[in-house]
């Protein structure tokens, strides 16, 4: 290693400013406070820009316009650039014009950079687990509402019209979750640190993703007051041209979401292709940052296709096109397709994460290396891969052509044989191991056994004859929570009880943990099992009274979903008491692990790396007593840097950053 | 993060980080053209659905077509971007930092020139949005191609201001074309993207310019 060194500004991303470099003081005034005086300032001007066109008089101010689609649009469009605007977003897209360089971001301590735009990798993690947890509560809300209400089968609280707005609020904003739920916390947090790499490729990207994300919250809850939406989270077209103003807050949310879902995505996919640490070879690469990847690439090419079909929905409903409407020489179909091009990879999007925490903490509490590493590694490319060729499956029953179905059937139960890779990497993994039962490990071996349900029964819903008889009840509806819930959100406890220390340097309370797992699991499996039978009974979803036969199960299932409510009422309470009001600090590696992310010290520096690691071997390598450590920080890098993995020796290509 | 905001990095990690970097505007660049190539993609399938469908026989009733001369000036604005951006790398590449510079600016001239014909074709139209499959999948269409003629028009725009502002900073290093600054080298990754991104944009325009003026 070179002796002489210079104070860097890491390419003017980090560290002092570069030359010509717009002010760094001037963005960071800006905080959440700006963001939504810019969002409310932003929502009024296109309400009013809105009614004028409409209108057609530019100084009428116009109000009580809830059927005026233009204000509503143009109010939605303004209120997310100006909340963009006010916290900072645009400050550098509009220096670039004038030529300036990157602005480099000073370095804050305490509370107020989590309220900022900021440029560090680990602080938008941290703002993305807030971000997801503030969705996935008020989803979680929405649901208990809608078991509220079938707790009795003719006996109502809030009618056929509130009942299918809260189903379809429930639904988007729990997809929107879902869909970032592991990206964004933990892979922005995580990936570099894995990678070896000092920030991401491109941290504007990855900060602009996070705010883009949390307006879509706001956006979508803006149905709402405007009569809700009434087609579920599908939006499924004619009802979407029919539907009151709480639509234009679909389409604009998806819309919204979707742009953030592919920043991300981006981000996360040239990050780990191209900043990979000296000897990161693929085969090196953490198998939770393969799971980033596949991720990543199905949110930037899956994504687009869901953009453009909210485009068209929104262009029905403003310019009064009617590309979705079969007089006028469009088709309903059109948006299914497009939906589902970009809604099946989504199933994916959700999957492939919670399978990467799995395989990633696996060998940690087995203290094994991870069974089939290259296998499992693959499965998810496949995965991937697979996802975009069974997207018709979702239109069994919607007219397409019934030639078409053998199919799609077909390559939709391919798909589960890469999963049953990804699968079996696990169970290979627990085979005959002395699995230490902490509380991350619990979470894991729930997922297993809870997607085993959800994807067993998928394969059934993959068969044209089944799909027939059990399309659009309830056995529809326990099946995606089975992989969605009981997959995915399950790893992404498991991962945030395993890398909370790592995050924020403090325990989380075991005890309050257990019975977070317990009456999570409990509960989760109390309130959706029943729903197969019920399904299987004929109860359909989406309708808010059902037969009295069914009442049994269905108020099972109502109550367990209180008391699954209430375990994150324990993780809530476990998350502020330990992390803010009493924090317990975590030793430097608690689960004793060989990850690279756990080799720094906590806090974790600024820059992540004092020196570049050059990386020796995978994080896997349990149980081997002449193994090499994961990394080497100095000494060796400097004794091997001429020699053969050394920076020296690194060349990036076009597949990014490999060894020569 | 409580150390020093300034990293001391030896001269082999600057030049690693750098690679990385160039890496990143590379991978990106063609990772931004997948991203816009799916969109487009939706836009192309809907094309083909709706007139493979043709509900009520109104796909494109009595042959409705988009003013040519006005479609074919778009994406002709589109091609002379994409020569344009580069012929002036392949200059850059020899030295010729002016020449460059007059070439982005005239693709960046190029690229409003097309966006500003595209929105005003938009108001020129012999139909109505909602008049048959045809006429609201290009009233759908129309705003995509602007915003991407106004994406390449903005990287070329951003790309020579810049150039203007490291002139300087670069000149005692052989200039824009043979620096080895840091940012020199990151400079000239953007330009080879933009004029790979210009191919794109020009693809785009061409194939959409097929489909709805032409066939």
């Amino acid at each position: 290693m070179a002796i002489s060194a210079t104070a860097s500004a890491g390419l003017g991303q980090t560290g002092g400013p570069a030359p010509g470099a717009a002010s760094p003081a001037r963005g960071s005034r800006l905080n959440v406070g700006t963001a939504f005086a810019g969002a409310v300032l932003g929502y009024l001007f296109g309400h009013w820009l809105g009614n004028a066109i409409v209108s057609g008089d530019l100084y009428e101010v116009a109000f009580n316009t809830s059927t005026n689609n233009v204000a509503i649009f143009l109010a939605l469009l303004f209120g997310v650039v100006g909340w963009l605007a006010g916290i900072g977003a645009l400050n550098y897209p509009i220096a670039k014009i004038m030529g300036k360089e990157a602005p480099a971001e000073i370095p804050e301590e305490g509370w107020a950079r989590f309220l900022k735009f900021t440029l560090d990798h680990k602080v938008v993690g941290i703002q993305y687990v807030v971000g997801v947890l503030m969705f996935f509560f008020t989803g979680g809300l929405i649901a208990m509402a809608i078991r509220t209400e079938l707790l009795n089968p003719t006996s109502h609280i809030f009618g056929p019209n509130i009942y299918i707005q809260l189903v379809s609020e429930h639904g988007s904003i729990m997809m929107m979750m879902a869909t970032s739920i592991v990206v964004g916390p933990l892979g922005n947090f995580l990936v570099p640190l894995m990678i070896g790499s000092r920030r991401m490729a491109f941290p504007r990207v990855e900060a602009l993703s996070f705010w883009v994300f949390i307006s879509g919250l706001m956006v979508i809850l803006t149905a709402f007051p405007l009569g809700g939406f009434q087609t579920g989270w599908t939006g499924y077209a004619p009802l979407q041209e029919q539907s009151s103003g709480g639509m234009d807050s679909y389409l604009m949310g998806f819309g919204v979401i979707g742009t953030g879902m592919i920043l991300a995505g981006f981000n996360m996919a040239v990050s780990i292709i191209t900043y990979r640490a000296p000897g990161m070879r693929w085969s090196r690469l953490p198998i939770f940052a393969w799971s980033m990847l596949g991720t990543a690439g199905l949110l930037t090419l899956a994504t687009p296709v869901l953009f453009a079909g909210v485009y068209m929905g929104a262009l029905d409903r403003t310019a009064q096109t009617a590309l979705f409407v079969n007089a006028h020489g469009g088709s309903s179909f059109l948006w299914e397709n497009l939906f589902w091009f970009f809604g099946h990879p989504e199933v994916y999007i959700m999957a492939l994460p919670g399978f990467g925490i799995a395989a990633e903490l696996l060998p940690v509490f087995t203290r094994k290396p991870l069974f089939a590493y290259r296998v499992g590694a693959a499965g998810m490319i496949g995965v991937g891969l697979l996802s975009f060729f069974v997207w018709q499956h979702h239109l069994f029953q919607s007219g397409i052509n019934p030639d078409m179905r053998p199919m799609f059937m077909l390559t939709t139960e391919l798909i589960s044989i890469p999963t049953g890779f990804i699968y079996l990497v696990g169970m290979g993994t627990l085979w005959r191991a002395k699995i230490r039962l902490e509380l991350p490990m619990l979470f894991v071996l729930a997922l297993y056994f809870n997607f085993l349900f959800g994807g067993i029964t998928g394969v059934y819903l993959s068969d044209v004859p089944i799909n027939v008889q059990v399309h659009g009840s309830f056995f529809v509806m326990a099946h995606f929570h089975y992989t969605i819930m009981g997959g995915l959100v399950f790893a992404f406890f498991g991962g945030l009880y395993y890398w909370l220390p790592r995050m924020t340097g403090s325990m989380m309370n075991e005890t309050l943990g257990r019975i977070h797992f317990w009456m999570m699991f409990i509960f989760f499996n109390l309130t959706f099992f029943p729903l197969f039978i019920v399904g299987l009974l004929g109860m359909p979803r989406r309708v808010f009274e059902y037969a009295p036969r069914l009442q049994t199960l269905n108020d099972i299932s109502s109550i367990s979903s209180y008391l699954l409510g209430f375990s994150f009422v324990v993780f809530t309470i476990n998350l502020v008491w330990t992390q803010f009001i009493s924090p317990k600090p975590a030793p430097p590696n608690p689960w004793n692990s060989k990850g690279l992310e756990w080799t720094m010290p906590t806090p974790l520096p600024f820059h992540n790396f004092s020196r570049i690691p050059v990386i020796l071997s995978d994080p896997y390598r349990y149980g081997e007593p002449d193994a090499l450590p994961v990394a080497d920080f100095g000494e060796i890098a400097a004794a091997t840097s001429s020699t053969h993995e050394g920076l020296a020796g690194a060349q990036p290509t076009s597949s990014g950053t490999e060894e020569v | 993060m409580a150390d020093a905001p300034g990293l001391m990095e030896p001269a082999e990690e600057i030049a690693y980080e750098t690679r990385c970097a160039e890496g990143a505007i590379w991978t990106g660049t063609r990772l931004l053209i997948g991203v816009i190539a799916m969109a487009f993609a939706g836009v192309g399938f809907a094309y083909f659905y709706l007139r493979s469908v043709n509900s009520e026989g109104l796909w494109r009733p009595h042959g409705q077509t988009a003013p040519l001369l006005l479609g074919t000036e778009i994406a002709g604005a589109a091609l002379v971007g994409a020569i344009l951006q580069s012929y002036g790398l392949f200059r850059l590449r020899r030295g010729l930092d002016l020449d460059w510079s007059v070439a982005t600016w005239a693709t960046a001239g190029a690229g409003v020139l097309g966006c500003g014909l595209q929105i005003w074709e938009l108001t020129r139209l012999g139909f109505q949005p909602g008049q048959s499959g045809y006429a609201s999948l290009f009233v759908a269409w129309g705003p995509l191609s602007a915003a991407l003629l106004l994406v390449g028009a903005y990287w070329s725009e951003t790309l020579a201001a810049r150039a203007l502002r490291m002139k300087s900073a670069v000149a005692g290093d052989g200039g824009l074309s043979a620096s080895q600054l840091p940012r020199a080298r990151l400079f000239r990754a953007s330009a080879e993207g933009a004029a790979y991104f210009w191919w794109f944009i020009t693809t785009v325009s061409v194939l959409f310019w097929l489909l709805f003026y032409i066939v």
